[in-house]
């Protein structure tokens, strides 16, 4: 964050724990009533007396004229995508606002250290060699992503660190390349494969949040609720951390410490988030901006905002997904960016005047 | 000179008949040996192997082809079909060079077998052409009227799995699968190979669960044993889960007719 910024920051109303507090539960509730509203569309309207039914039995309901239960949509079908969206939105939101903190840099997204290709190479050799087993109700595609970006995250970390400290300038060169090298071995891998191989990798670039069961949804639930939880914590050293490095260690942070933290925490978010959905991208660089914009740049609120928002924003960007053009589904990263772009730009023509003054 | 206008509206002009013909696709490889070319087919794609004797034929690659290999085969037609990626500056190079590229795209079983005449005409052989196509035109004939007096049968076709996705009205497959007397569950959208909703499949209950195999571009027997979860299904209830050869059915050549027959006894 630049000096303007803060001191704007100063100038805005104290966050104070209890309007932190109101604000987290208002968008709780937004959230949860999102989430409802989610659940009730699709290929068909599931009305809300007929959704508490559902919800309320977790067993097969009596048959609806198709013969099918809308309950089986309802907690098959619908129940878990909406649970992933939320999870990987508020996990994208989440690492965007650390990394935009950490980075020092408004253009930072999880995608920009690299881990996000690392994943996509791992699930394109998987797509490639048509592997097929399941661990843990994940897929072997899932699992090597993750795997993939693991190791990258460990390459990014080696080129990066000097003398055990970071270097913010010298990860973001080190992400940057990785990225690059990365893109083009899966290029290169993709122009020798099959069209199968490279239709299959190409729908799994786009993203999706239509990959995974239960099983996989409760794994990956604990890793999101301590990953973000995690950063959350770390809301008053990233504030300190956006006044600058040398001001920060001033003030009394260990700042190597804590970059490394979040460093580590945000590559891990990002790992799961891109093994289990493919890139999904506009949520971890503008959902932190549009909360800003409307919260302020406090941290410690700003993070859990984040969070809610960037799970509700992505929940609702897969339902107009797969609702508009029924029975056919659009990307959902394609919805992200048409939802929330222009949304965005409104944002940032009203608080244009703001930001100068 | 004989001008000719291929699907995509490119004029095409021959002096004379082709006699050194490079096929891009597949499904063009077959139509040509079946208006009775043979020594005339220069050039084929990896991916050509039916009949027999194509895949003795010199490669000029698979999906992407070699532009090198096909302006070495000097050939004075190449045939290619617009389901297959077809690369602009291919298309540049070949009409810089004056080599004729013929373009088939067919969206109905009639337009297939319609591809044979106008390949027949392209290389003199209308007769053979007319002949080829009559006969397949009969089978499709005696199909439509065994199936006119049966109920059509719910079928979903599975073409991908993981993102699902399946056949629209745009692609052939969908009349293919309602000459054979099913009913495309996802039939009313008409983009060709839509990504489609798990729920649609759902709620539409398909009786039956039709997947191509064989080649590269079949589902794994462990991805269909997959679907079986799903136990609400008519399909997996009635354990019809059916498989097609792929190739008869994802090119649009003269063995449609083949696939076709495949598919109605397939589900039915």
């Amino acid at each position: 964050m630049e000096t303007g910024d803060s001191a704007a920051w100063f100038l805005q109303p104290a966050v104070t724990a209890r309007r932190c507090s109101w604000t987290l539960l208002a968008l709780l509730v937004a959230a949860l009533i999102g989430l409802v509203l989610c659940l009730q569309y699709g290929t068909e309207y599931i009305s809300l007396p007929e959704l508490a039914r559902i919800l309320m039995n977790s067993g097969v309901a009596t048959d609806s004229v198709s013969g099918i239960s809308p309950a089986i949509i309802v907690w098959e079908v619908r129940l878990p995508r909406l649970l992933l969206a939320a999870l990987v939105g508020a996990s994208l939101a989440v690492v965007g606002v650390a990394l935009q903190a950490l980075l020092r840099n408004p253009l930072a997204d999880p995608y920009i250290l690299g881990i996000s290709s690392g994943a996509a190479l791992g699930a394109a050799l998987a797509l490639q060699f048509g592997v097929a087993w399941e661990i843990g109700g994940l897929s072997a595609v899932q699992v090597a992503a993750f795997g993939f970006a693991s190791l990258t995250i460990l390459a990014v970390h080696r080129i990066a660190v000097a003398d055990g400290r970071i270097p913010v300038q010298t990860l973001l060169l080190a992400g940057v390349i990785i990225n690059a090298i990365l893109s083009a071995l899966i290029l290169f891998l993709t122009s020798l494969s099959d069209s199968t191989s490279a239709f299959r990798l190409f729908f799994w670039l786009m993203g999706s949040v239509a990959t995974i069961g239960y099983a996989g949804l409760g794994a990956l639930a604990v890793t999101v609720v301590i990953g973000v939880g995690a950063l959350c914590a770390q809301g008053r050293n990233l504030n300190l951390l956006s006044l600058g490095e040398d001001p920060a260690q001033g003030l009394g942070l260990d700042v190597e410490r804590i970059k490394r933290v979040i460093f580590v925490v945000t590559a891990l978010l990002t790992g799961v988030a891109v093994a289990v959905s493919g890139l999904i991208g506009f949520v971890g660089m503008i959902v932190p901006h549009a909360v800003r914009m409307v919260l302020g740049p406090d941290h410690r609120l700003l993070l859990p905002a984040s969070a809610l928002v960037g799970g509700l924003f992505l929940a609702v960007a897969d339902t107009v997904a797969r609702t508009l053009l029924a029975p056919m589904e659009l990307p959902v990263g394609v919805m992200t960016a048409l939802c929330g772009g222009p949304f965005f730009i409104y944002l940032l023509v009203s608080h244009r005047k703001e930001a100068i003054g | 000179m004989k001008t000719f206008t291929d699907d995509v509206g490119r004029r095409v002009s021959l002096a004379k008949p082709a006699r050194r013909v490079v096929s891009l696709a597949p499904s063009a490889t077959e139509i040509l040996f079946a208006v009775g070319l043979g020594t005339e087919v220069v050039g084929v794609t990896t991916l050509c192997d039916y009949p027999s004797a194509a895949k003795a034929k010199p490669k000029i690659g698979s999906a992407i082809p070699n532009l090198e290999a096909i302006i070495g085969l000097k050939p004075d037609l190449v045939l290619a079909v617009k389901s297959e990626i077809i690369r602009p500056d291919i298309l540049a190079k070949l009409s810089q060079l004056n080599i004729p590229l013929f373009i088939l795209a067919a969206k109905t079983v009639e337009e297939i077998l319609g591809h044979i005449g106008t390949v027949g005409s392209l290389v003199g052989r209308e007769r053979e052409a007319r002949s080829v196509a009559w006969t397949l035109a009969e089978r499709v004939n005696v199909i439509r009227r065994r199936m006119a007096s049966i109920k059509p049968v719910r079928v979903f076709y599975v073409i991908n799995t993981d993102p699902l996705i399946s056949i629209g009205s745009g692609s052939f497959i969908h009349q293919m699968l309602e000459l054979a007397g099913g009913e495309n569950i996802v039939g009313r959208t008409a983009i060709p190979y839509p990504k489609v909703s798990l729920e649609e499949v759902l709620r539409r209950d398909p009786e039956v669960l039709l997947f191509p195999v064989g080649t590269s571009e079949g589902i794994p027997e462990h991805e269909q044993q997959r679907w079986r979860r799903w136990t609400t299904l008519s399909a997996v209830a009635q354990n019809r889960l059916r498989q097609v050869k792929a190739e008869l059915v994802n090119r649009p050549g003269p063995r449609v007719v083949d696939g076709i027959e495949a598919i109605a006894h397939a589900i039915h």
